[in-house]
């Protein structure tokens, strides 16, 4: 009985340890602890805060493609929403001395030893879509431009608005203000409505905080307050859900082109938005270009490495989507792929 | 009729039994006999199908019977009625006696509720336990239990009943009545092994004795040869003529001479109850015990003895009445403050009150005189000087030298267990001890130890209040008899007076004795 | 029974005796450290015993105060959520920038004090209403931990706060005084546990809460002591996760919880009370953070690495099962 029990635990751990120890690199090939080729392939660390959005998920497999096509290896960690555990994962890849470090932190501030960490070990680090606080560590920051990329979109939906020819009484969702991607996306939406003016009446501006159903709930109140509203900017297309469903409860989800059409505008470029891009109910959405901020990390990483750094911050322009371009512009867009 | 054949077993070298052999024949009652240690149980585990023995052979009707398990017992008709009860409390009687093979509608899963009642009728009328078969277990007293386990044994068709201590957990009336059980079941023709330490009940009970010594058959024939005595002596190898100690006379005769059943006034009593109630447990129960003098309490099951001691440590609060230690009323409730007062209470529930089973000895005995060796201010503990203590107190009451303080408690023997708790008491030097039932299921050897320790402390100025249902150690033993029926005190018996018709007709209520 | 009382003490060979103790934990450690070390890229540098090392520290102060509270048979769901409140107490007193004492000299140890204070009270919260209430220990401490975690969440508005005084990240940033600190408290919680009255009666109320009372053991005290120090100690936690983020945060190492309480249990305390060490937690603590490091090291996704801890607990916990049977053969 005891040498069962004993063995049992013995093939559990030994199991536990081959599994660990045998699988194949996700990057491609084995990443032997001595397997010097001629050339030294380069090793870079990506560090998630966390894997549950879309968005993520499909930033991650970009640069895993990224990477892949210039050759280089891939680590990744995820810290599953603990900033700890990613200062802890990001010593283990300065540990494993990758030749560089590509990071969404957690948050602005708790990033903040870590590329201190990096620095002290010389090896460039590149933050991921998040900005960090202002300090003197040093690093590349690559984000959207969210005030340019809100504006232009919000330009293209006041020319949809301007093509009817009356004035619309217009709502936006604002995200969370302590977010500086939220502040972006508003400030951007206000220069567009200030560079066209008498085209919108803007009515209500519902404080989302980043959340579905306060969101929902700030929508159906500002309809009901508002029946005439015809013009919603949402600051992230993942509210696009709580807006659609206020929206049919009020009997105004139209497609483009029928009567009562409330112009509908986003930013992100998510599954959602482009189904309802697809089916007409919506008109623009500005697009975070995730192909182009992941090859602008490696971009970055490589050029410092070349002793040429980047920026310290790389600004994504992005591109609205929009039924007229929508085609053209599918394959770049990250949301219509994960569909897919 | 089951065979013994030359059993031997060992244990890494220890020898525990060797070459016993005896037969236990239909229509007959064995009873086996023998310090704990002498082999009983691993012959029993033998028997049951979890050990095997080293040599020697086991014969069933004349045929070879070598069990690998212990579901081969129970095939072949043997039952295992345990000292811990092997009854789920929370289901019903009917469940637990039918739970292998519940009556089912056929191919369904669902139960047949009134076959279900109906066979556990039948089982408990043959048991005479006039009970509904939906009682949950729970419900039921220690004897009611026993009972249901026999029905469980009948149900399965046993032929061989195997008895271990059964009365160990049963009052005066409940043994009776088991004993009557027992007596039917023979008459029609069923064998039984009855292992017990209280020989009394052994020669009421028993057509057959097998007395063990060191694992060998010290002494085997009808009930006609064997006398308490010679059962004892073979069991310890020599003669014990005297169980209990000859107590120094001085501590018993100073209380007597002074007046009727109270102690002398000259300094207050070690323990004093006025008055105490607590409804529906206990009822104006007043009495003293002075220092140095050792008081039983006897009673039925379920007439107020261990409540009583509970209320007077505290662990049940005291509605009415005052108790008082040296003359000055206790702390209400918590039992803590009654020990700081120099109260001990020797539980009759070791398992569940008396000891951290999977805790050391030191640590066990330990455990109520820590504070004493806290020093500073994080009251860090002094280990020389409690090393010393739980050493000198594993002395002073004999606990086996083989056992290391290390040691968890479980792994020792009952009695050496009770010893632990003894000494775990002894060491807080208490003024008055409590001890409910501490002889219990415990063997001659430590049984005589352990009253030798209650002279001892008695000697030395503590009250002793001693609660057992075996009457010859009350007895044996105190100095007054305090006679306990339906939660209030009866009876009252100097020892002058003892008398066993009289002390047992106050438990039982049939005649009011003069004494009070 | 003499027989078993023999069979325990011929048990005392040398190789039964380290099978039994804590150091077995240690020796799985090694035994683990030995099979790994051949596929791991730089597992026995030292660079990466220092990240062991630093992330292992307030890991194993966190794990101390689950440990005193298992030995009593009870289990401190709220730790993480104390080590966030305390968190967000510390740095509002200290922060340069929104904090109560920004700038001053006293901001540390004043914040300090605050962090102790908070840990405190949340562990005498949990304390009192399990031991005068005897209410259930995994029921009020599942509820305090959401009362804990929200009240930190509403506090902030579920925002970090940030700019710490150097001198306090260094206590967690700096693995030398996060080592101290872990020997202070490690070493504080040893004599407490083996060597204090307090210790003594920890492990009986654990055993046997029945056979305390009766034997004189103030009870509740005792119990509300234990998670005093739970609170107290995940304060100390706080202090080093804080210090090594550089910022309060209202959520901080909210995920490490089951990690936490996989430590305590690996290094022998028992959810049932009674047993538990601080040596034990130690090499428990040791042993969850090589298997993540290691398989960090080998660049294994978080899932994998969630899958194969998994089973490597359940194995360690089949083990341990194996040995306490052996130990009682």
């Amino acid at each position: 009985m005891q040498r069962i029990r004993f063995a049992t635990a013995s093939c559990l751990l030994a199991g536990a340890l081959w599994c660990g120890c045998n699988k194949t690199e996700p990057g491609g090939a084995p990443d032997g602890a001595g397997g010097a080729a001629a050339e030294r392939r380069l090793t870079i660390g990506v560090s998630f805060e966390i894997l549950q959005t879309e968005f993520w998920v499909a930033a991650l497999e970009a640069f895993r493609a990224e990477l892949g096509r210039r050759n280089m290896l891939i680590i990744e960690a995820i810290a599953d929403g603990d900033a700890n555990r990613q200062i802890e994962q990001v010593r283990n890849f300065i540990t494993r001395k990758v030749d560089g470090i590509v990071m969404v932190p957690k948050d602005a501030k708790a990033c903040l030893p870590i590329i201190k960490a990096a620095n002290a070990a010389n090896i460039p680090i590149v933050l991921f879509n998040r900005p960090p606080d202002k300090s003197d560590a040093r690093s590349v920051a690559v984000v959207a431009d969210n005030f340019a990329l809100t504006r232009d979109t919000v330009t293209y939906m006041i020319g949809e608005a301007k093509k009817t020819g009356t004035t619309h009484k217009a709502m936006l969702l604002i995200g969370d203000l302590g977010d500086i991607n939220a502040i972006g996306r508003r400030d951007g939406f206000d220069a567009a409505v200030n560079e066209n003016p008498g085209v919108l009446d803007v009515v209500a501006r519902v404080p989302t905080e980043w959340n579905q159903e306060k969101a929902q709930a700030g929508v159906v109140n500002a309809l009901q307050a508002n029946p005439d509203i015809s013009f919603i900017f949402t600051s992230s297309d993942f509210l696009l859900p709580s807006i659609v469903s206020a929206l049919t409860g009020a009997g105004k989800y139209k497609k483009a082109g029928e009567p009562g059409h409330v112009i509908l505008g986003g930013f992100d470029g998510d599954a959602t938005a482009y189904r309802m891009l697809a089916e007409g109910y919506l008109d623009a959405t500005g697009v975070q270009d995730v192909y182009f901020e992941v090859a602008a990390c490696v971009r970055a990483i490589v050029d410092a490495r070349a002793g040429t750094p980047a920026p310290e911050t790389i600004k994504d322009p992005g591109f609205v989507i929009h039924r007229a371009n929508r085609e053209k512009m599918a394959p770049r867009m990250w949301g219509a792929n994960v569909t897919q | 009729m089951i065979e013994f054949r030359a059993i031997t077993k060992s244990f890494g070298g220890v020898r525990v039994l060797r070459d016993v052999s005896f037969a236990a024949a239909a229509g007959r009652t064995l009873g086996l006999v023998g310090e704990n240690g002498a082999g009983k149980s691993t012959l029993m585990n033998i028997l049951g199908g979890n050990l095997r023995p080293d040599a020697g052979e086991m014969r069933i009707h004349g045929r070879p019977y070598a069990p690998r398990h212990p579901r081969d017992a129970t095939r072949q008709g043997i039952a295992f009625v345990h000292q811990e009860l092997n009854l789920f409390p929370n289901l019903s009687i009917a469940e637990n006696l039918l739970l292998v093979d519940l009556p089912r509608w056929p191919w369904t899963p669902l139960i047949r509720r009134g076959a279900l009642a109906r066979r556990t009728r039948e089982l408990l009328a043959q048991v005479g336990l006039a009970r509904s078969p939906a009682t949950p277990v729970e419900r039921l007293s220690a004897g009611e239990r026993q009972l249901v386990e026999i029905a469980k044994a009948l149900g399965r068709e046993a032929w061989l009943l195997i008895l271990d201590e059964p009365t160990s957990s049963l009052g005066m009336r409940e043994a009776e009545r088991l004993f009557a059980v027992l007596d039917r079941l023979r008459a029609a023709g069923m064998a039984t092994i009855y292992i017990s330490h209280a020989l009394g009940d052994v020669l009421r009970l028993c057509d057959d004795v097998v007395v063990l010594r060191d694992g060998e058959v010290a002494g085997a024939g009808p009930r006609g040869e064997f006398s308490q005595e010679r059962m004892i002596a073979l069991m310890v190898g020599r003669s014990l003529s005297h169980v209990f100690p000859v107590r120094a006379r001085r501590a018993r005769e100073a209380p007597s001479s002074a007046g009727p059943a109270t102690p002398a006034p000259a300094s207050p009593p070690a323990l004093e109850a006025r008055r105490v109630s607590v409804p529906g447990v206990v009822r104006d129960i007043s009495f003293s015990l002075a220092h140095g003098e050792v008081v039983g309490v006897a009673g039925v099951m379920g007439a107020g003895r261990s409540e009583l001691a509970r209320i007077l440590f505290g662990l049940v609060p005291c509605d009415r009445g005052e108790i008082l230690l040296d003359g000055r009323p206790v702390h209400r409730h918590a039992p803590r403050r009654r020990i700081r007062q120099g109260l001990a209470f020797l539980t009759e529930n070791r398992r569940e009150e008396g000891l951290c089973m999977e805790a050391a000895i030191a640590d066990n005995i330990a455990l109520v005189s820590l504070r004493r060796h806290a020093r500073g201010p994080l009251r860090l503990l002094d280990a020389e000087t409690l090393r010393g203590a739980v050493g000198a107190v594993r002395e002073a009451v004999r606990l086996s030298p083989a056992a290391h303080d290390l040691q968890p408690v479980k792994t020792l023997s009952g009695g050496n267990q009770q010893k632990v708790v003894l000494a775990k008491w002894l060491l807080a030097e208490p003024g008055v001890l409590i001890l409910d039932e501490p002889t219990r299921g415990i063997d001659v050897g430590a049984k005589s130890e352990i009253y030798q320790l209650i002279h001892g402390l008695a000697a030395q100025g503590a009250g002793v209040l001693f609660i057992s249902s075996e009457l010859e150690e009350l007895l044996g033993l105190c100095d007054r008899i305090l006679v306990m029926r339906r939660g209030e005190i009866g009876a009252a018996f100097r020892r002058e007076e003892f008398d066993r018709e009289r002390i047992l007709a106050a438990a039982l209520g049939e005649m009011r004795s003069a004494g009070v | 029974m003499a027989a078993v009382a023999d069979s325990h003490r011929r048990a005392r060979t040398p190789l039964l005796r380290v099978l039994r103790s804590e150091y077995f934990v240690l020796l799985l450690s090694a035994a683990y450290c030995a099979a790994c070390a051949p596929f791991t890229p730089d597992f026995a540098t030292g660079g990466n015993i220092a990240n062991v090392l630093a992330t292992l520290l307030p890991l194993f102060v966190a794990a101390l105060g689950q440990t005193v509270v298992l030995i009593t048979g009870g289990i401190d769901l709220s730790a993480m959520s104390i080590v966030a409140l305390a968190s967000i107490a510390g740095a509002a007193v200290m922060s340069g920038e929104q904090g109560l004492l920004a700038g001053s000299p006293s901001a540390v140890p004043a914040a300090l004090l605050a962090m102790a204070l908070v840990g405190a009270a949340a562990g005498a919260l949990n304390g009192v209403a399990i031991a005068c209430l005897r209410l259930p220990p995994f029921i009020v401490t599942l509820t305090s931990m959401m009362f804990f975690s929200g009240l930190a969440i509403a506090l902030t508005q579920s925002r970090n706060i940030g700019a710490l005084p150097a001198a306090f990240n260094a206590l967690g940033g700096s693995t030398w005084l996060t080592l101290a600190i872990a020997i202070v408290a490690g070493a504080g919680v040893h004599v407490m546990l083996a060597r204090s009255l307090w210790g003594r009666w920890l492990y009986a109320v654990g055993h046997n809460p029945r056979v305390a009372r009766v034997s004189g053991v103030p009870v509740p005290g005792v119990v509300i002591g234990a998670y005093v120090a739970s609170g107290v100690l995940a304060a100390a936690a706080s202090v080093l996760y804080t210090g090594q983020a550089e910022s309060g945060s209202p959520v901080l190492a909210q995920r490490l919880l089951l990690d936490i309480i996989c430590a305590t249990v690996i290094g022998g305390a028992s959810l049932f009370g009674g047993r538990g060490g601080v040596l034990g937690t130690l090499f428990g603590a040791l042993f969850l953070k090589l298997i993540d490091n290691s398989l960090n090291l080998m660049g294994r996704s978080h899932f994998s690495i969630m899958m194969v801890k998994g089973a490597v607990i359940l194995g360690a916990a089949v083990l341990d099962m194996a040995r306490s049977r052996l130990e009682e053969k």
